[in-house]
């Protein structure tokens, strides 16, 4: 096997070129002023001072808080579907793993744009509550459209790596918990949730990373008043041309990231 | 383990030769444009494609900026179709070529009022592609004639709390703004420009107003609600698809623009560049070019003959001419920081 090494060559040239070499930029343009020139460098704390700002403070809070909800909510439907999954044959979860993929073969954008003739002023829902002679209910451009749009799109993430820790449990633990005399409760909170664990925390990893770096859903559903992180690190690389603060605010996204991945990991492991 | 390290090596051999092909085959020239998205009849890039044995490949943008950017990171284009600032800046940083007008010979037919614009006095750089003004359209059934009265700040009004677009950019927000109170949109006066913050801070705390780019066009179409911010050309093609919609420009004056086409100084097939330009103001391709996008024609014929025939019911589609109305300008650094400062504020608040 030991010819196979020589087959992750072209994956780490490929990885240097496309993860390690912008992320090194990123960091670069992070510490330096302005201008895009790499020519005439010069290092300044300025762009994470500027973060300080309240402005920016606010969004950071109102990204994690949405991300925590959306994370909150994929898990409690995604877990119970993924278990439900887990307990038919073998044939029905392949059909039924397809189905909750399927969603996932249909571009972003074109799913968004479904979703918002469903819930817009005058779109499916409204539609059918005036004819059925209720008043209508606004739900396009408001944190419920933000999240409802964040939860449909990542919910397969949820559902996928806890379905595969599921369907690869040993049954024999469960039949031995119900031997000894665990009803149902017991068993699922001790046998079966905690054996899901790692799932688990794959999924809410995926999920809540996802959600609170995603910027094309708020955009779309949440409107252009609807500002999470990764609606200031676009405007400032797009629209404003400051990549130097764009980099900042990723960093602080990375940074984020970072500890949430070892939180989650560490929980895991404790556990 | 030799046949899979040839096999590997094949593999690669073939990725290459596949990224190399398909640019090293066609013989054919290429004319490589970067224009605004839904911004000319597809069906004349193919028949520019016939006419002169070329290939266009033709790259769109959302903004202006983000045109600039991607030019920044090291793209190359021939022809570039920016805003009028944008071309103010891009002459600034020597970015453009000049060009030669005797090559465009149907520039003769542009409407004098888009010509010498402060951006290019002499018209050393621009050829006119479409110009228009920003202004409200409204849905005749919510709002009362009489409030238009109070021109932009009909937008502050609270009678249409939850019923209102604005036009998700700072540039046509703060101009709204500041028109509205009756400063000018190339102001660097700081009270003028903090005014015009506290103006769209209120908006936001007392109206309510979605900030939204091209989607609104889709959103006034299905009547989700009752103002919104436009181009006029904009404002034309939503009004053709909903009836009730009018549009108008507040007597405060507003932003007047032009697009134009502009050469690169990469630009590598000048000839190609020049006929491109000429096509697009040859009065039949115009005419069509003018129907599918809804704006403006800079052609006064074709734009006097568009508005009789095809957009007889919409009068907007020929913007009217105010005292008050001005081009947007190119700001110095600084000044665009604090306004993109204060725009995110507005935004994140």
């Amino acid at each position: 096997m030991k010819h196979m090494k020589h087959l992750i060559k072209p994956y780490l040239i490929w990885s240097l070129i496309i993860v390690v070499i912008p992320m090194v930029l990123v960091m670069l343009y992070s510490v330096t002023t302005a201008g895009n020139s790499l020519v005439n460098i010069q290092f300044t704390l300025d762009n994470f001072k500027k973060l300080g700002n309240s402005i920016y403070v606010k969004v950071f809070t109102r990204s994690l808080s949405i991300g925590g909800i959306t994370t909150g909510i994929c898990l409690l439907i995604g877990y119970p579907i993924a278990y439900i999954i887990s307990r038919k044959k073998e044939t029905v979860q392949g059909i039924l793993i397809l189905l909750v993929t399927i969603p996932m073969w249909i571009n972003m954008l074109l799913r968004t744009y479904a979703l918002m003739n469903i819930i817009s002023e005058t779109g499916f829902i409204n539609t059918l509550l005036i004819s059925l002679g209720f008043d209508k209910i606004e739900i396009m451009y408001t944190d419920v459209a933000v999240v409802l749009g964040l939860v449909i799109d990542l919910l397969p993430f949820m559902i996928l790596p806890i379905h595969t820790i599921l369907n690869k449990m040993d049954k024999s633990y469960v039949e031995a918990a119900y031997d000894l005399g665990a009803n149902k409760f017991t068993t699922f909170k001790k046998i079966i949730f905690k054996m899901s664990l790692p799932g688990v925390v794959n999924g809410v990893i995926m999920v809540f990373i996802l959600s609170i770096s995603s910027f094309v859903i708020p955009k779309m559903l949440g409107g252009g008043q609807y500002v999470l992180i990764g609606n200031i690190i676009e405007e400032q690389f797009i629209t404003q041309g400051n990549w130097n603060l764009g980099s900042a605010i990723s960093m602080i996204l990375i940074v984020l990231m970072l500890i949430v991945i070892r939180v989650m990991n560490k929980l895991d492991k404790d556990e | 383990m030799k046949a899979k390290k040839f096999f590997g090596l094949l593999l690669v051999l073939l990725v290459l030769v596949m990224a190399v092909i398909p640019a090293g085959c066609s013989k054919k020239k290429v004319l490589r444009i970067s224009m605004p998205g839904e911004y000319i009849d597809p069906e004349l890039l193919t028949k520019f494609e016939k006419e002169f044995n070329c290939k266009v490949q033709q790259d769109t943008f959302d903004s202006n900026e983000a045109m600039y950017t991607k030019l920044m990171s090291g793209e190359e284009y021939d022809i570039l179709i920016p805003s009028d600032y944008m071309i103010e800046r891009l002459i600034a940083e020597e970015k453009l070529a000049e060009i030669d007008l005797k090559k465009v010979p149907n520039y003769e037919n542009v409407n004098p009022l888009v010509k010498g614009q402060a951006f290019d006095p002499d018209n050393k750089y621009t050829v006119p592609y479409f110009y228009g003004t920003v202004g409200i359209v409204y849905d005749t059934t919510v709002i009362d004639e009489a409030d238009l009265a109070q021109g932009w700040n009909i937008l502050t009004n609270t009678k249409y709390k939850d019923k209102l677009y604005m036009y998700d950019s700072e540039r046509d927000s703060f101009m709204v703004a500041l028109k509205a109170l009756g400063y000018s949109m190339n102001t660097t006066n700081e009270t003028e420009i903090n005014a015009a913050y506290d103006w769209l801070i209120n908006q936001r705390d007392t109206m309510n107003p979605i900030y939204v780019c091209d989607e609104v066009m889709d959103s006034m179409i299905a009547g989700n609600k009752a103002m919104a911010v436009v181009y006029s050309g904009d404002a034309v093609a939503i009004i053709s698809e909903n009836e009730k919609l009018a549009f108008f420009e507040p007597d405060e004056g507003t932003n007047f623009w032009v697009d134009g086409m502009v050469m690169t100084k990469e630009c590598k097939e000048t000839d190609l560049a020049y006929s491109f330009m000429n096509f697009i103001l040859e009065n039949e391709n115009a005419t069509a070019n003018t129907i599918a996008v809804g704006y403006t024609s800079p052609i006064t014929e074709v734009a006097n003959k568009v508005k009789n025939e095809d957009f007889a019911d919409i009068d907007c589609y020929i913007p009217k001419t105010s005292e008050n109305n001005e081009v947007f300008r190119h700001q110095k650094a600084e000044v665009k920081a604090k306004f993109a400062e204060l725009w995110t504020k507005v935004k994140a608040h």
